[in-house]
């Protein structure tokens, strides 16, 4: 696809830089992920939730497959050690100055680019035959594009420029593509972050998207722009860019939302942490709207996938996502079964047989906006033994969410003779400091460690009783 | 409800020590695409309960005749791999239940569904 275009258009094949924003704390998986399916090694900024690759122009379409990913732009400069003056009105002078000595012109190449290749996967939806059929990679870009659940329709600009009825033209837009040509409108967005600038994120976007309307004769709109200039300022490293995607992909399986439903990307850094394997069977004991269990039944097709939670509400949209995204692969043509199921069960008494599960991996109730701190002094241990009991010993794997860390902590302190700690990924969900524990599960089998022939039903007061009348 | 999950699905009603398999009454079946891949199927028999298994698919008129019992070399027979793909995964009850073997108790199973929450006596 991408290499059609460029022949068409006479261009020379470029390189540019593409930065991308990955949740906080998924750095490393998203360049893993850069590295698989690009080909590239992925530097990972300073600044927390960004990494940054190089790409040649023919294969950009690729940025479109990457799901560890929220949003894409392509870089037009980047200073590690940027000078500012010392007053504020200098900074800004000076930086208002920089719009016109930017080197602009193979971002804007790319943003065109990037543009066309959209509006033809646009096209396909509409089951255009005249079209080279897409691969599988191109379809499952496609599946992206459309998947905008809920949000409102693209960015105004790209009905607004010659809107393209077909592909022929969509390409003729690219020959003639000098933006100054049409009346192409941006706004500019900033994020500064450091403690020495005399200057705030709004004065900044304020004059350089002065001097860049200057230069370009653009035309500033806040809502319906067709460029949006990224200027990303962090301590000493300024970058600028222009945005490739237009709304966060981060939310692209879901249609039918509940209150804490997870973005896709963070989902999709959760698993590729438990590395899943073909035929692994994998548990989301407490799965809400199902939105872990559907990213790796979709990304990571080749293990099955049992999403469970107790709520009637949590299942029946579980299932109305999992339908969702069928009836999206039916109307395409491919088959559109996903191996995934849900069940309605109790965390704490799982109906599924002994060792049976290769990986848990769930968000457990934070107790701010689901459950409660003292349900979870009650309910992290009950789960993690539980978990523990379906899980294979020796090769099982758990992935687990939660912001209540302490809590966690001290289940998992108890439970050494079933649960090792791996590692700790700290992130950032919904505003809340997160952790994600990746666990292992011992070879010890499960109703001969200690801990869970004598351990009580929670960490509170009286021992009670304690039943281990497992079925199997 | 797959097949492949009722494989693992157990009856965890208290005092229940035969709990397993559940026995499935289906009102309603639904078969699925599902894109075949042989070495899933190939590594997932041995964690199975192959009895089981065929029993459900059985019951379900889906058993398309597969053998009580696994036969050697399976993993190179195509045929057989993508029979044993298609009970595990395309095979699917949509309304009925899940009877405990051992108590009778009965799981509903609604849109594909089961409910296996205990009422608190039960626990």
């Amino acid at each position: 696809v991408g290499s059609l275009l460029m022949k068409e258009t006479d261009s020379a094949i470029i390189t540019v830089y593409i930065g991308a924003t990955v949740p906080t704390g998924f750095e490393h998986t998203a360049a893993e992920e850069v590295q698989e399916k690009i080909g590239v090694d992925a530097r990972i900024s300073k600044d927390r939730g960004r990494i940054y690759f190089p790409i040649s122009t023919d294969k950009l379409f690729q940025v479109h497959r990457l799901r560890s990913v929220d949003n894409l732009f392509v870089v037009v400069e980047e200073y590690d050690h940027y000078q500012f003056k010392e007053s504020k009105e200098e900074t800004l002078m000076e930086l208002q100055q920089l719009a016109s000595k930017l080197p602009w012109s193979n971002a804007l190449k790319v943003w065109e680019l990037n543009r066309s290749l959209k509006k033809k996967k646009g096209h396909r939806k509409g089951g255009n035959s005249t079209r080279v059929k897409p691969d599988s990679e191109a379809s499952v870009a496609d599946t992206r594009q459309q998947e905008l659940p809920r949000e409102t329709s693209p960015a105004g600009g790209d009905a607004k420029t010659e809107s393209v009825a077909d592909p022929e033209s969509c390409q003729q837009d690219s020959e003639e593509a000098l933006p100054e040509a049409r009346l192409i409108k941006f706004r500019v967005t900033c994020n500064r972050a450091g403690d020495k600038h005399s200057f705030s994120s709004n004065e900044a976007a304020r004059d350089f998207g002065g001097a860049v309307q200057e230069f370009f004769q653009w035309k500033a709109d806040m809502t319906k722009f067709d460029i949006e200039v990224l200027l990303n300022i962090h301590n000493e490293e300024v970058v600028v860019g222009i945005a490739l995607t237009e709304e966060s992909l981060h939310r692209r399986n879901i249609s039918h939302f509940g209150p804490t439903t997870l973005r896709s990307t963070l989902c999709y850094g959760m698993l590729r942490l438990c590395k899943p394997q073909v035929s692994d069977v994998i548990l989301d004991p407490m799965c809400g709207t199902g939105a872990i269990p559907l990213e790796g039944a979709i990304e990571f097709n080749s293990s099955f996938y049992v999403a469970g939670d107790n709520n009637d509400m949590a299942v029946n949209r579980t299932v109305n996502n999992v339908s969702h995204i069928q009836k999206r692969r039916a109307d395409k043509g491919s088959s559109s079964g996903l191996p995934i199921d849900t069940v309605q069960w109790d965390v704490c008494n799982l109906p599924i047989k002994t060792s049976s599960v290769d990986i848990i991996i769930t968000d457990m109730p934070f107790g701010k906006r689901m459950g409660s701190r003292k349900k979870n002094w009650d309910l992290y241990p009950s789960c993690l033994r539980e978990m523990a009991r379906v899980c294979r010993p020796g090769s099982g794997k758990a992935v687990l969410l939660t912001q209540d860390k302490k809590c966690f902590a001290k289940a998992v302190s108890q439970m050494g003779g079933l649960w090792r700690k791996v590692l700790t990924v700290w992130v950032n969900v919904g505003g809340l400091h997160a952790g994600v524990y990746l666990l292992k599960r011992t070879a010890a089998v499960f109703g001969q460690t200690p801990e869970d022939v004598r351990q009580p039903r929670g960490m509170n007061t009286n021992p009670g009783s304690v039943s281990l009348d497992w079925c199997n | 409800m797959k097949l492949l999950t009722h494989n693992m699905l157990t009856s965890h009603v208290k005092g229940v020590t035969k709990g397993y398999p559940l026995l499935i009454k289906a009102t309603e079946v639904k078969v699925n695409d599902v894109d075949f891949n042989p070495q899933f199927v190939c590594r997932m028999i041995p964690k199975l309960e192959w009895s089981a298994l065929v029993e459900a698919a059985d019951l379900l008129g889906h058993r398309q005749d597969l053998p009580s019992e696994l036969v050697p070399d399976y993993e190179k027979n195509e045929d057989f791999l993508k029979k044993v793909h298609r009970a595990l995964l395309e095979v699917e009850v949509i309304e009925g239940c899940l009877q405990c073997p051992e108590s009778g108790r009965e799981f509903p199973i609604s849109r594909g569904i089961p409910n296996m929450l205990l009422n608190e006596d039960e626990v």
